[in-house]
């Protein structure tokens, strides 16, 4: 067929105009960004496609990592089992158990500390979430003294209240599961949907009672509605930590033959002789389906509703008045914190002053739990990893969150949906699933990489789980500085560096101090991941603690306990006083 | 000399060329507004002056320095391009007092401490606001951010200046005397400046040229006044306050001095003269453009020389200043703006009139 001129002229015009294209693209895409997004690709991809891709290979590999093996489908055969529905069902359950009264529980706190006069609201927020920061193993062992149906203190002290024999309370059932995971959704819930009561805008409420509605129906019709969009979305994110639960269902769940998901993965590689590796790989993929159907669903369900129904700020909301009942309300609150604080440090104080666990009396104080501890090399060293591991740890991980955030948020860069997606990854994966992954990958690295058995084992895999969160904190904080502020500096003949140094970074540290601190806490308590990483050498002190009451230690249990527990009070009072004057001075 | 020349510059997302084929030659010391309604591309026009937003097509050339070139692949960053530029948003640092919000140019280029200080305070007292030096940035006002952006745009003494909708986000008041502080500011300098507005009594008040953009695309280039009386098109006319536009076909056409033509039209009910820009064949159709203030209600039998409607009021709204009439006449309403205290009343019956010169035919 025969090219018209017009043709003709049309290819030549486009062929020259494909070039510049070519080149804009290069000159647009400088060498240095293009190896330092390769980079951080690379890094990413370690930290998470790698131990994701090493489960897959894990899964059809018929023996322990590193040793040689076939390729069989074994592993996924020996899941279809009915004990193996039963503890899906379990999982699935439990984690719903827990999420229903926890989101009553915590929007009644919200209501109560956002919208009423109740008393000394600032110090009840502060103590009612106090402890979502405490580490799950120390209340999960205070809970487990507390509520040993033979010794227990609740029991000892309703048979010396009511003079019977019977001990009512039994931790290690459902029950006990269940109570022990609300302990963190409420506060958990609380905080996710709180703002959102406060920043509501209170003619939307005051326009429904001028329509007149009453006060009861306003909070059906207008109030309640509102907030569904966040209340939907922070029940879904607490039923995936449900799931991803792993404290609760070992500590209160196994003894009592309750398995969930997360627990049959720890007992298959380290309470089974010889470890099923390929079992507990093959499982891993189970609970990261689930998650993904959940993460899917979360999608549908929470798409085109936004979460911003209650912006703005500078509203005071209308605060209701409560008259007497306000002490009412205050008394609810205290009496959370009372269950799910004071009494667990309670448990911990008067377990670490007692000779034995469980024989409260007099002649049987002593110090010699505290001398036992102080003397250990085994809890200095750990209480070292620890330190050192949350230190560096969060550090990178804030780094690394804010890199990805801001190529994800701020720049229109080629591959940063990519970098976006491999960093939110980690999500889907419960750490320890994640433990697994990396179990295997660290295991298959050639010798010159001594990374297995070691403490950079650890801190990678800690790294791994935080970055989802670091991201996040990162993007929102990136999210509310206008582009103006950036292109305002470039205008005014700051370079890309120079900007990012004297505007960016020090618009977002506030946010990255933030950040920091949740992850040192998120470090400061893993154990999933910890204890399928660890070895000799490179404990921390939620494994310790562990192997402590696996060895029937309460007594130095209590002890170290209370150290963590100090630590965490600690970290929370300078995160809360010293950070929050510095977000107040901006 | 040209200080900023854009030729053929284009800017496409995608498909959708958000700019399309610009070209404008800014002389050197010339205020230059761009003005337009929401979405013509003022601001991506803007941005790629200031080399926030790369053209994809065409060339910028700022003084003599080409600064981007599509077609040779030229693209010199923005920090390097020398200007001043006041954001819409004023982009007022919150981590920084108002000094550094001010010495920020001046320190990124690393000048001397001593000189830094002089001409920060220079700039702030160009802009009143040297009392205000060490207050914290988000303890500003609106109009006193607007102040310290200028103040910013300024202390480096850019050849060019650029403004995005610097008046919008202050009250009416507020933003007259902005706009006529800031006008006296850039005569005193004598700085180049491309402002951009999307509204045209800020744009006429303030600019030497005004450039009325369109669907990406340059409708007109001219003096407020000029753009205001001759308006190139019905887009242009339409643009500016509120005339009245009628449709008519042209009978005869004649040539008058200065380049204008005279044209004998008929409409719907009505005939007379008015003026164009150019030849308009006989029997072609145009619009003419009337505005409500060159309409003169008429003892009948005066002015031969233009155009004149006989109607009825229909309403009429007072303004303080004058008083609005809708005189309906055989081809629809007419606007008319008359004295405010004239003593019409709704149902008389009227003539109206127009000069020649105030009727302007567009194609
Ligand atoms: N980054 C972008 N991607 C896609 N479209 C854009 C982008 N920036 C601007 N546009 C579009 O280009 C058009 C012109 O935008 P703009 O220059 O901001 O208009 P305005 O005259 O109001 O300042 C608008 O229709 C806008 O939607
Ligand atoms: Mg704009």
């Amino acid at each position: 067929m025969a090219l018209s001129a017009d043709d003709r002229i049309a290819d030549i015009v486009t062929a020259r105009s494909r070039l510049p294209h070519v080149r804009r693209f290069l000159n647009g895409a400088p060498a240095s960004r293009v190896v330092g997004l390769t980079l951080l690709a690379l890094v990413l991809a370690f930290l998470s496609v790698y131990p994701l891709s090493m489960l897959l290979y894990g899964s059809l590999h018929s023996t322990p990592p590193g040793v040689a093996g076939v390729f069989t489908l074994d592993g996924y055969r020996d899941i279809a089992s009915q004990q193996n529905l039963l503890t899906l069902l379990n999982t699935v359950g439990i984690a719903l158990a827990k999420t229903i009264p926890s989101l009553i529980l915590a929007v009644l706190l919200a209501w109560i500390l956002a919208r009423t006069d109740t008393p000394f609201r600032g110090t009840l927020e502060v103590l009612v979430t106090l402890p979502f920061f405490i580490p799950p193993i120390l209340t999960a062992m205070a809970w487990g003294m507390l509520g040993n149906p033979q010794v227990g203190l609740l029991n000892q002290l309703y048979q010396w209240i009511t003079g019977s024999t019977a001990s009512p309370i039994n931790v290690y059932s459902y029950g006990g599961v269940v109570w022990h995971m609300m302990q963190y959704s409420v506060p958990f819930l609380f905080l996710l949907i709180v703002d959102a009561f406060r920043a509501m805008d209170p003619s939307l409420e005051e326009a429904a009672r001028m329509c007149g509605a009453t006060r009861l129906r306003t909070f059906y019709t207008v109030t309640l509605q509102l907030m569904l969009p966040a209340l939907t979305g922070a029940a879904i994110l607490s039923f995936i930590r449900g799931i991803e639960n792993f404290e609760s269902p070992l500590f209160f769940g196994s003894p009592a033959g309750i398995h969930v998901i997360t627990t049959d993965i720890y007992d298959s590689i380290n309470q089974r002789s010889p470890p099923q590796y390929q079992y507990a790989t093959a499982i891993s993929f189970v609970i990261m389906a689930l998650m993904f159907l959940i993460i899917l669903m979360q999608w549908r369900i929470l798409r085109g509703r936004s979460f911003q129904t209650v912006t703005g700020k500078g509203y005071s909301p209308a605060v209701m008045k409560l008259g007497r009942w306000r002490w009412a309300t205050f008394a609810f609150c205290a009496l959370f914190f009372a269950v799910t604080v004071v009494l667990p440090v309670s448990q911990l104080l008067i377990g670490s002053f007692f000779k034995f666990f469980g024989f409260y009396e007099w002649e049987m104080l002593t110090l010699e739990h505290y001398q036992a501890v102080a003397g250990s090399s085994e809890f200095w060293r750990a209480f070292g990893n620890t330190m050192l591991l949350g230190l560096v740890g969060a550090t990178l991980t804030m780094l690394l969150g804010g890199i990805v955030a801001y190529v994800s948020v701020r720049t229109k860069w080629r591959g940063r949906r990519l970098i976006d997606a491999m960093a939110w990854l980690p999500w889907m994966m419960p750490g320890i699933v994640l433990g697994v992954g990396f179990l295997w990958g660290f295991a298959l690295l050639p010798h010159a990489i001594p990374i297995y058995g070691t403490i950079w084992a650890l801190l990678l895999a800690y790294i791994s789980l935080g970055t989802p969160l670091s991201v996040r904190v990162m993007s929102s904080a990136y999210g509310q500085l206008s582009y103006d502020l950036e292109e305002c500096s470039r205008v005014h003949g700051a370079g890309w560096l120079q900007t990012m140094w004297r505007i960016m970074i020090a618009l977002v540290w506030p946010s990255f101090a933030v950040g920091w601190v949740l992850i040192f806490f998120g470090i400061m308590r893993e154990l999933s991941a910890s204890v399928l990483l660890y070895s000799v050498g490179s404990e921390v002190l939620s494994v310790v603690l562990l192997k402590l009451w696996a060895n029937g230690s309460a007594e130095q249990v209590s002890v170290i306990g209370l150290i963590m527990m100090a630590m965490v009070i600690v970290f929370r009072w300078v995160q809360l006083r010293v950070i929050k004057r510095w977000i107040g001075a901006l | 000399m040209s200080n900023v020349v854009l030729e053929k510059v284009s800017r496409k997302f995608g498909e959708f060329a958000a700019v399309n084929e610009i070209d404008l030659r800014v002389a050197e010391g010339e205020f230059v507004t761009l003005l337009g309604p929401s979405g013509c591309g003022k601001t991506t026009t803007l941005r790629m002056v200031a080399g926030l937003e790369q053209n994809t097509s065409g060339r910028i050339s700022l003084g003599n320095e080409v600064v981007s070139d599509a077609a040779s692949g030229v693209f010199v960053p923005s920090e390097r391009r020398r200007l001043g530029m006041v954001f819409q948003s004023y982009a007022i640092w919150p981590h920084m007092t108002v000094f550094e919000n001010v010495a920020y140019p001046l320190r990124v280029r690393r000048r001397p401490l001593a000189e830094i200080r002089d001409l920060v305070s220079r700039s702030l007292r160009l802009v009143e606001m040297e009392g205000f030096s060490e207050r914290p940035a988000p303890a500003l006002s609106g109009g006193q951010q607007q102040r310290v952006a200028i103040a910013r745009a300024l202390v480096f003494e850019p050849k060019v200046l650029l403004l995005d909708e610097p008046l919008s986000n202050l009250d009416a008041k507020l933003r007259l005397q902005m706009g006529d502080e800031f006008r006296a500011i850039q005569r005193r300098l004598g700085m180049t400046t491309l402002y951009v507005t999307h509204d045209q009594s800020e744009a006429m008040a303030l600019s030497d040229r005004v450039v009325v953009m369109d669907w990406g695309r340059i409708q007109q280039v001219g003096a407020p006044e000029d753009i205001y009386r001759y308006p190139a098109n019905r887009t242009v006319a339409g643009f500016f306050g509120n005339p009245n536009l009628l449709d008519a076909s042209v009978e005869a056409c004649a040539r008058l001095e200065g380049g204008r033509v005279q044209l004998d039209v008929v409409g719907h009910g009505w005939q007379g003269r008015c003026e164009a820009a150019t030849e308009v064949q006989p029997g072609q159709t145009v619009t003419v453009m009337v505005r409500p203030e060159d309409i003169r209600i008429a003892p009948a039998g005066t002015d031969k020389d233009g155009l004149r409607w006989s109607g009825r009021i229909a309403h009429t709204i007072f303004r303080g200043p004058t008083r609005s009439i809708v005189v309906e006449i055989e081809d629809g309403r007419l606007n008319v703006d008359a004295p405010a205290f004239g003593g019409y009343s709704v149902g008389d019956n009227v003539t109206v009139v127009v000069p020649r010169h105030a009727a302007w035919a567009v194609g």
